[in-house]
């Protein structure tokens, strides 16, 4: 009987992370589509020779917005789970204190948010509203100094533009995760049928 | 006011307005769009324009077809016959002529610019520049490393030259000061123009007088709300404002220290000549702002061809056919993009 249970609940929990994953994939197209037509947007109301691949940079740089992998989470039954992060708008000078935002795995049934979330140490959220705001204002910085390639005044779309992409990065990272808690869950199922036979 | 042209304007500029005037009624029409927005896919963009005059332009291109291509030919076009009337012209519309490209020149040189401070081929950015602004040095311009060298190495032999004389500084070249020397050379270019178009007297005066104005004031709009939240500084931003227009002086020091859209509406509902575009638009619509400039923009340089024997109708010409260029990018976007419901954002129909 609890064995049923288990094994009903397991099922409940793989089509619940199925359906996240289709509302993600759902979200990630429309939001693709929104950036798409801004930057054509932006492209017709600048101009095609300020929006142009001809303007992008290629001077060696770092990459603002790395992603990374952490295999440390350990799922009970299947073992090793990765568990994907996105660190947004690091910056060069200052690596000692970089910009980052982290994924929670809670975060995964959430939709897909512009609003900055730091990480889950005490210290940062006892700490006071001025580091966040100072937060918000390198974040902006870093999106225009990214936007700058295209020249210092642009279009309010081509800003607009930039934010659906970034939020972009974000469902993908979410998907990663969810599809990683999806297959680990359907490995569990495979197993619970493997062990009831 | 007026310097009695119709004595005189057909000796030199009759045939020319004439076939500007043709040229005119070869714009596409409301009809055009409408099978145009109905197109499933670039090929049936390009068979419907086939029907046109762009039709010789676009035959020859293979399919896939891209946007970029199709607004490549068009443009193509309209330089074909732009230089079609600048080689018929006399003094002074060829030197009038001329004036209507400086603007093409200036971003092409902020092209060449940029993209060399990004490290890119001088080749690649050639073949991005708009072909009305090409000049036989554009390509010296990669070897400058500040504003001094462009303007010492380069510059001094073009029609820009007595527009940089504001703007030479030995810093060298980054993204701002880019973006200053483009607009301050704008800026510089267009008060030239309207000083030239006074000088000229007549009905040319009168009708460019309204047209630049309106340029002026519209560069004024966009400079104000594409430096909201950027490091620009509210000096800055005024010394990048005309020193003509409906809103010179006093809307421009409102302009001035606007910090987002809504204050940009209120300093220009006080003109009733702006009230219009704005009664357009509920608040919060700022993202329609641009399709509202372009529509007043297009009533005006229709209502040029309202009178006779004046240069206005060269500019309205040039300027019309720009839009088009413009409908056609954004109908071509739209269909690429599978997006047509989008269609009827950002097109404004001429006729």
């Amino acid at each position: 009987m609890e064995t049923m249970k288990d094994e009903d609940g397991t099922i409940l929990k793989f089509l619940d992370t199925m359906d996240n994953y289709l509302i993600l994939f759902d979200s990630l197209s429309s939001t693709l589509r929104q950036g798409w037509l801004d930057l054509a947007s932006a492209r017709h109301s600048m101009g095609s020779s300020r929006i142009s691949t001809a303007l992008l940079n290629l001077k060696e740089h770092s990459a603002s917005t790395v992603v990374r992998v952490n295999d440390e989470t350990i799922n009970e039954t299947s073992g090793m789970e990765p568990h994907f992060t996105l660190r947004k708008w690091r910056t060069c000078e200052d690596k000692t204190n970089p910009i980052e935002e982290e994924e929670d795995v809670q975060g995964l049934l959430k939709q897909p948010s512009l609003n900055l979330r730091h990480r889950g140490f005490s210290e940062t959220k006892e700490a006071s509203n001025e580091p966040l705001v100072s937060v918000d204002d390198q974040v902006q910085k870093e999106r225009s100094k990214a936007l700058s390639v295209f020249g210092a005044l642009v279009s309010p779309k081509l800003r607009s533009a930039q934010i659906s992409f970034e939020t972009v990065l974000e469902t993908l990272i979410d998907i990663a995760n969810a599809r990683s808690v999806m297959l680990s869950t359907f490995e569990q199922l495979q197993q619970m049928k493997e062990q009831s036979n | 006011m007026y310097g009695f042209e119709m004595m005189t304007f057909n000796i030199h500029g009759g045939f020319l307005e004439a076939i500007v005037r043709g040229h005119r009624s070869s714009l596409l029409t409301a009809s055009d769009y409408n099978n145009l927005c109905q197109c499933e896919t670039l090929d049936d963009v390009k068979m419907h324009l086939s029907a046109t005059e762009y039709g010789p332009y676009l035959q020859n291109e293979p399919s896939p077809l891209h946007t970029a291509t199709i607004v490549e030919k068009c443009t193509l076009k309209l330089v074909d016959e732009y230089k079609q009337m600048l080689c018929q012209a006399t003094e002074p519309l060829s030197t009038f002529l001329e004036y209507i490209t400086y603007g093409h020149m200036i971003d092409n040189v902020v092209l060449i610019v940029t993209g060399t401070l990004h490290e890119r081929d001088v080749h690649e950015l050639l073949e991005k520049c708009h072909p009305l602004g090409m000049f036989d040095s554009i390509a010296t311009l990669a070897v400058a490393q500040n504003m001094r060298e462009l303007y010492r190495l380069v510059l001094v032999d073009t029609p820009l030259a007595p527009y940089f004389s504001e703007c030479i500084t030995s810093e060298d070249l980054d993204d701002m000061n880019i973006e200053i020397m483009r607009n301050t050379l704008y800026k510089a270019y267009l008060e030239d123009f309207y000083q030239f178009c006074q000088k000229m007297g007549g009905a040319t005066a009168e009708i460019m007088s309204d047209l630049l104005s309106f340029e002026a004031d519209r560069r004024a709009v966009n400079i104000t709300i594409n430096s909201i939240g950027t490091e620009l500084t509210r000096d800055d931003r005024r010394n990048l404002y005309s020193s003509f227009g409906l809103l010179y002086p006093y809307g421009h020091e409102e302009l001035s220290l606007c910090e987002d859209a809504e204050q940009v509406r209120g300093a220009l509902e006080k003109y009733p000549a702006y009230q219009s575009i704005f009664a357009k638009m509920s608040y919060g619509e700022s993202q329609l702002l641009d399709k509202a400039f372009y529509e007043e923009e297009v009533k005006r340089l229709c209502l040029s061809f309202e009178q006779q024997f004046h240069y206005g109708v060269f500019f309205a010409y040039m300027r019309l056919r720009e839009q088009e260029i413009r409908n056609l990018m954004w109908i071509s976007e739209c269909v690429a993009q599978n997006q047509k419901s989008r269609i009827h954002d950002s097109v404004v129909f001429i006729f």
